[in-house]
């Protein structure tokens, strides 16, 4: 009797993850190419994000795009130092000249208007990759309110009170899990890196699906 | 190029020195120069960070305040000759010792050997003519070049003044015989030795320049005969065998002198010859590999100073030819077999470029003399003067971009692995972890196979130690370490939380800190001093 009934949970059990999978489909974006010149900085601590080889393997409902393609981009740098903000939903992940814009020192902020709400997987940043190094108090929130005053989730924080790691920058960019928040706005900061005081960014990508 | 009145083409511009007043005059603008120089040079001498070479020196300085004395490093370091400088001038403003030195402090001698380098010029008159020092000043005052390495705590702008010292005091040694000069000439020699073994390129230079000097114009008569300028002297019955023989005994003495640190280390000699290998090993690149073009374009990315230096080795080829000057078309010699040599060697580094500029502001100094004799109308005359106008500002403007805007920028070629920004604030973060975790006096492990230039940013830090990465490092509070430290290390800082600190382009350290305890956590943070 026991065992029937054990087979008969793992079989509704079995079912339902099927189910699930049936729904799921691994995140694919298009990666620029590695602009890394010299030897990669090795990563072997236990407590930095490891170094990866390749792009994560991220499961997300299927119809899942990139929502902030070409979408507008406002900032807490309105004239940047170097580039437009219009860089940064532009597609270009290259990582060259002309492929990033540059907001002053210190704290800054990005922010993307995906338009409507959506039900946000995931948020894929590039800040800078042609060199080794690692973006200070990367937060990332999602919320209906674009002052962000209220209804802000976090995604992401690797700040002295976040729980998130800090990590270094490659051609494969920083996947955060959203785990399907809902929201209409999403926000970057930063404060500045470990080669200068300044912000920068190659592309966002967020990816997700209308809410209904 | 002779001109008229059979005037040698170079040198003949300007003021006369063949009163006292003219004399005065001379040395008053020169003077002038060399405080332009010197202003130019001070502002903000600590704003740009220590770059590792910088900090070994530092740290090689605060050995001598600790009172031991300097013992030379064949493996990585050079001779004792900044340190004969910049020991007693950091006393001089009060220091003691390593934790008190400041960037300024230390900078402050290659300040004052580079702006004293435009007196020397002054001196270089004779030998070269006005137009051409005074040309050659006022590019080592302005250029961007020679400003950013005179404010940088190396060895070069020492260097390059006691090669130009050598030049002047081998030259005046050579034309009168002076036992002074000879004297000069030997410690000059000597100094340059003790700032870089690289000097025997150029003892072989000036040798090969000597040579072909000899050889080319034998009946060439001195530079000031036809300048309408003080002659240097009259020739001694002495022969040239004695003032060569003070020479090489001043040399001989000085080198040992300074070497020995006063006597206390006889053992350099042998180091001394242990180095000739390593030296053999590191020209060939060892990671600084760069093409043969590489000095050129640093020294004149305009093109524009190359071609004044160009009309500069025609007067100098034209007047050796028509037997009226000598040191132009050895100076010529000198400079082309400089940098050749300097070009082939694979290693190269933007600062050694310092030692091209030299011969390059001085050849730019005889193409200006050459212009204004050739052009002897004063409108002619007024345009080449904008025109040089013109240089200098757009050389001004260079220097304030890449020496005081962009001091350690990425794109700034004279900035080369140069310390990060960023690694400023190691130690200020280090303190403030300190504070939060009630430290008044903590403990910092620095696991690294190259900590350079930690030692520099963490000298107000008493109890620091540095480890190498198969070594097992000792109990601290916090830890600073490269990324790519493993085994037990990594076990004992599973719990610490890392912060990223740039050291160098693509190079970063970890500073590891504890976990707060509560106890800790709850200690208010400091109040902001007013």
């Amino acid at each position: 009797m026991n065992k029937l009934l054990l087979h008969s949970l793992s079989l509704v059990l079995l079912s339902a993850s099927v189910a699930l999978a049936e729904d799921k489909v691994p995140l694919q974006t298009k990666l620029p190419d590695p602009l890394f010149v010299g030897t990669p900085v090795p990563i072997n601590l236990p407590n930095l994000e490891p170094q990866l080889k390749k792009w994560p393997e991220f499961m997300v409902p299927a119809g899942t795009v990139n929502l902030a393609k070409g979408k507008k981009v406002t900032a807490s740098d309105s004239d940047p130092v170097v580039g437009t903000l219009d860089l940064v939903t532009d597609g270009d992940k290259a990582g060259d000249e002309g492929s990033w814009v540059e907001l002053g020192k210190g704290k800054q902020w990005v922010q993307i208007d995906l338009e409507k709400a959506a039900n946000i997987s995931a948020v894929v940043v590039w800040h800078f990759h042609s060199q080794a190094r690692a973006y200070r108090d990367v937060v990332v929130q999602v919320s209906d309110d674009p002052t962000f005053s209220k209804d802000v989730t976090t995604i992401f924080d690797n700040s002295a009170s976040g729980k998130d790691r800090p990590y270094i920058e490659t051609y494969l960019g920083k996947l955060m899990d959203a785990k399907g928040v809902k929201g209409r706005y999403v926000r970057l900061y930063s404060s500045g890196n470990t080669t200068n005081l300044m912000n920068h960014y190659i592309e966002v990508e967020v990816f997700g699906k209308p809410a209904a | 190029m002779k001109n008229e009145e059979g005037r040698n083409s170079v040198g003949e511009v300007g003021v006369q020195t063949g009163s006292p007043a003219s004399f005065v005059h001379r040395w008053l603008i020169f003077f002038a120069i060399a405080l332009l120089a010197l202003a130019i040079r001070l502002p903000q001498l600590g704003g740009r960070p220590m770059h590792t070479d910088e900090s070994v020196n530092a740290f090689l300085t605060g050995k001598l305040l600790a009172g031991e004395g300097f013992y030379y490093d064949p493996q990585d370091r050079h001779g004792p000759g900044l340190f004969v400088l910049a020991e007693p001038l950091v006393k001089l403003l009060g220091t003691k010792s390593f934790s008190e030195l400041t960037e300024t402090q230390l900078r402050l001698t290659p300040v004052i050997v580079g702006s004293a380098t435009i007196l020397l010029l002054g001196a270089g008159v004779e030998l070269f003519g006005f137009t051409a020092c005074i040309v050659a000043a006022l590019l080592f005052a302005c250029a961007p070049l020679p400003v950013y390495y005179s404010r940088y705590f190396i060895q070069e702008t020492l260097f390059v003044a006691a090669t130009l010292g050598l030049i002047l005091a081998g030259g005046r040694m050579l034309k009168t015989h002076s036992v002074p000069a000879a004297a000069l000439t030997g410690g000059c020699a000597a100094l340059m030795l003790a700032c870089k073994e690289t000097a025997v390129i150029h003892f072989f230079a000036l040798g090969v320049a000597l040579l072909a000097g000899r050889i080319g114009a034998p009946d060439a008569r001195p530079a000031t005969a036809d300048a309408g300028q003080k002659p240097a002297g009259p020739k001694t019955d002495i022969p040239i065998r004695k003032p060569i023989f003070i020479a090489a005994g001043v040399f001989i003495f000085t080198t040992a002198l300074l070497f020995t640190w006063f006597g206390r280390n006889w053992q350099v000699f042998a180091e001394l010859c242990r180095a000739i290998p390593r030296f053999a090993a590191r020209a060939a690149g060892e990671g600084h590999q760069k093409p043969f073009g590489y000095y050129f374009h640093l020294l004149d990315p305009l093109l524009i100073l190359s071609l004044v230096a160009a009309a500069g080795v025609y007067a100098a080829i034209c007047d050796a030819f028509s037997h009226i000057r000598k040191p132009g078309l050895q100076l010529v010699i000198y400079g082309v077999v400089v940098a050749l040599i300097y070009s082939a060697i694979p290693y190269k580094t933007p600062w050694l470029a310092l030692n091209l500029w030299l011969p390059l502001a001085l050849l730019c100094g005889f193409g200006v003399a050459a212009l204004w004799d050739l052009i002897k109308n004063p409108t002619g005359r007024w345009g080449v003067a904008i025109a040089g106008g013109a240089l200098l500002a757009t050389l001004s403007a260079q220097t304030k971009e890449l020496v005081f805007d962009k001091p350690a920028d990425e794109k700034n070629p004279y900035a080369y692995a140069h310390t990060s920004e960023d690694l400023l604030n190691l130690p200020l973060r280090l303190g403030e972890l300190a504070r939060q975790h009630n430290l008044s006096n903590p403990r910092i492990a620095v696991v690294a196979a190259d900590a350079w230039p930690l030692p520099w940013y963490l000298r107000s830090f008493s109890q620091v130690g540095y480890w190498q990465p198969d070594q097992v490092a000792g109990e601290a509070n916090f830890f600073i370490t490269t990324t790519d430290v493993s085994g037990k290390l990594a076990e004992r800082l599973k719990d610490y939380r890392p912060d990223f600190f740039g050291a160098r382009p693509n190079v970063l350290l970890v500073l590891w800190s504890p976990p707060r305890t509560n106890a800790t956590a709850e200690t208010p943070p400091p109040k902001p001093q007013p």
